[in-house]
């Protein structure tokens, strides 16, 4: 491993980033996350991070393991109770709110290990994200059951599952999986997207394949928060890099001014 | 002869209701009560003084017994569902052992251990209801009324959403399911509709008492819904079928020594639970023999 700086002139891909063009500062903040900590004992998993993630782009998480990445993704949905501090949605302070009421507000998120509805079928799975409130009879009708059911079967086929409709998420491969923890959250009318490792295990087509859907959701007006490791993705479809490590934020910047940062790479790698 | 298979139908029609009841919350919902045998008992306790006390018309007595069975299991979801699944068990396992003492000790409400004696034959639109076919065609009507419900619901959104909390209650909580929520109504729901086979046993059997609502009655409607298949109509009834019929077929082999009948069903129930989570994880029903539900 070399601790030389990644830069996106290294990358196979001419066009890197969602395809945004511009300067990301001007662009509107939809999160805010204002001096968050959070203590498990006496573990400081995060500390103090501020950041925001601007509406209509990429913002990759990136950092060493225990950086406090997902811990970050868990407060942020409601998974965990921070500390201190505050996340503000849209101005609105999302702290002790419970995960079912941040999702309705338009965040969704994706898992590392994935969570599926592992005995539901791909098509259950998928229409039951659209389903948040469970009604035993959803408002609105045939016509919107059957434009439900459109759309299901529009997101299946954008994420080559529609043959595998009928199929049991446990009984998918794993690109497949992968697929559907996407389709899932393509489901839902959030704006705010958290990925947790969404491209980690893909091959080279199923890698490429979710590039271009990420990129077709952002250009619709999506918002996108990636945790990723794998650099090649991180330079790919980055419009803005927030670098965190032992749960501190250390830098929040354009893909070029955080990849070009030689003690940022050095950290990253394990070097310093 | 007759009576005697009619007396064996009308049981396994009732039991079919407790563990078509169960199935709902533990094969769609993931959520395992050890607890059921309470909400069995207090239909049959209340239905019981409802029909002594107040009338034993079926559309009197049965609605009061599932309200009761309703509003006590509602106590017990709403603390109880806000945990994780483990302790949800042990919750439902304190509530059995606090219902057994209750209704051994409650005697104004239970008879105590001596139970309830004299009930009188429940009334359909006042026609008294007390010949064993009559009341087998009841039992199969309400089984097969129970089951459009459970079935009913599965099918809907409401269904999809017990699933995936069942699957993952993290997910289910990120896509906006309000998991408290559909958790508690799915216990109350599958408590109420327990209430109704308690109803029909008390009715049946004229007399109740504590004996028939313990643990092991938790446990014996749990296995007939494991050994059955969990997640399917058909598996509960099997189950149900298949365990209330064993100590009759045992009996029938005359080689076993007759006086230790109950012993060896013990040890069959056992055998038959470790072999089929073995060999076929969802039951014997089960769409997916390699473990699926």
């Amino acid at each position: 491993m070399s601790a030389e700086p990644v830069t996106a002139r290294e990358t196979a891909n001419p066009a890197p980033g969602s395809g945004f063009t511009g300067s990301t500062d001007d662009q509107e903040v939809l999160l805010e996350i204002n001096s968050l900590s959070k203590n498990f004992g006496g573990l400081q998993a995060i500390s103090d991070v501020s950041l925001n993630l601007r509406a209509g782009i990429i913002t990759t998480l990136v950092g060493p393991n225990g950086a406090g990445k997902t811990t970050l993704f868990n407060m942020i949905t409601g998974h965990i109770q921070p500390s201190q501090g505050d996340v503000r949605w849209q101005g609105e302070s999302l702290i002790g709110k419970a995960p079912w009421r941040i999702a309705r507000k338009g965040i969704a998120r994706t898992f590392q290990d994935l969570r599926l509805f592992t005995h539901m079928t791909v098509e259950e799975n998928i229409l039951t994200m659209m389903e948040p409130g469970s009604w035993l009879w959803q408002p609105g009708g045939k016509s919107r059951k059957a434009r439900r059911y459109s759309k299901v079967s529009q997101i299946m086929d954008r994420t080559g599952l529609t043959a595998k409709r009928h199929t049991r998420a446990l009984d998918l491969a794993y690109a497949e999986r992968k697929f559907l923890s996407l389709a899932r959250i393509m489901a839902t009318d959030s704006r705010l997207w958290l990925l947790d490792e969404p491209a980690s295990g893909l091959d080279p087509n199923s890698y490429n394949l979710f590039l271009q859907l990420l990129r077709e959701e952002v250009k619709e007006g999506i918002t996108v928060c990636i945790i990723e490791h794998n650099l090649d993705i991180v330079v790919n479809i980055s419009d803005r890099i927030a670098f965190l490590d032992q749960g501190r934020l250390l830098a929040d910047g354009e893909p070029e001014t955080i990849l070009n940062d030689p003690a940022l790479a050095a950290i990253y790698f394990g070097e310093r | 002869m007759t009576a005697y298979i009619l007396n064996l139908l009308v049981l396994i029609s009732v039991y079919a209701i407790l563990a078509t009841t169960l199935n709902f919350i533990i094969g769609y919902a993931g959520i395992f009560s050890l607890a059921h045998a309470v909400f069995f008992g207090i239909g049959g306790y209340t239905a019981a003084l409802v029909a002594m006390n107040v009338s034993p018309e079926f559309f009197v007595a049965v609605p009061a017994a599932m309200a009761a069975a309703a509003v006590t299991s509602l106590l017990l979801a709403l603390p109880a569902l806000r945990v994780r699944g483990e302790y949800f068990v042990a919750a439902s396992l304190g509530l059995q052992v606090l219902a057994v003492t209750l209704f051994s000790e409650w005697k104004s409400f239970t008879g105590g251990i001596g139970g309830v004696i004299g009930i009188p034959a429940v009334e359909l639109f006042g026609f008294p209801v007390y010949k064993p076919w009559q009341f087998l065609v009841m039992a199969l009507i309400c089984l097969a009324i129970i089951i459009a419900i459970t079935r009913t619901l599965v099918h809907t959104s409401f269904g999809r959403s017990l699933k995936a909390i069942r699957d993952s209650e993290s997910a289910a909580l990120a896509s906006g399911k309000n998991i408290t929520v559909i958790k508690t109504f799915s216990v109350v729901l599958s408590s109420a509709l327990a209430a109704v086979a308690g109803a029909l046993y008390a009715f049946y059997m004229s007399f109740i008492n504590v004996e028939s609502f313990m643990l092991d009655t938790s446990v014996m409607v749990m296995a007939m819904v494991i050994i059955g298949g969990t997640a399917t109509i058909v598996g509960p009834l099997l189950g149900a079928a298949l365990l209330m019929l064993m100590p009759s077929a045992l009996t029938y082999l005359t080689f076993l020594p007759q006086t230790e009948i109950g012993s060896i069903q013990q040890i069959v129930y056992g055998l038959a639970m470790v072999l089929l989570m073995i060999f076929r994880p969802g039951g014997i029903v089960s769409s997916h023999p390699g473990g699926g539900k």
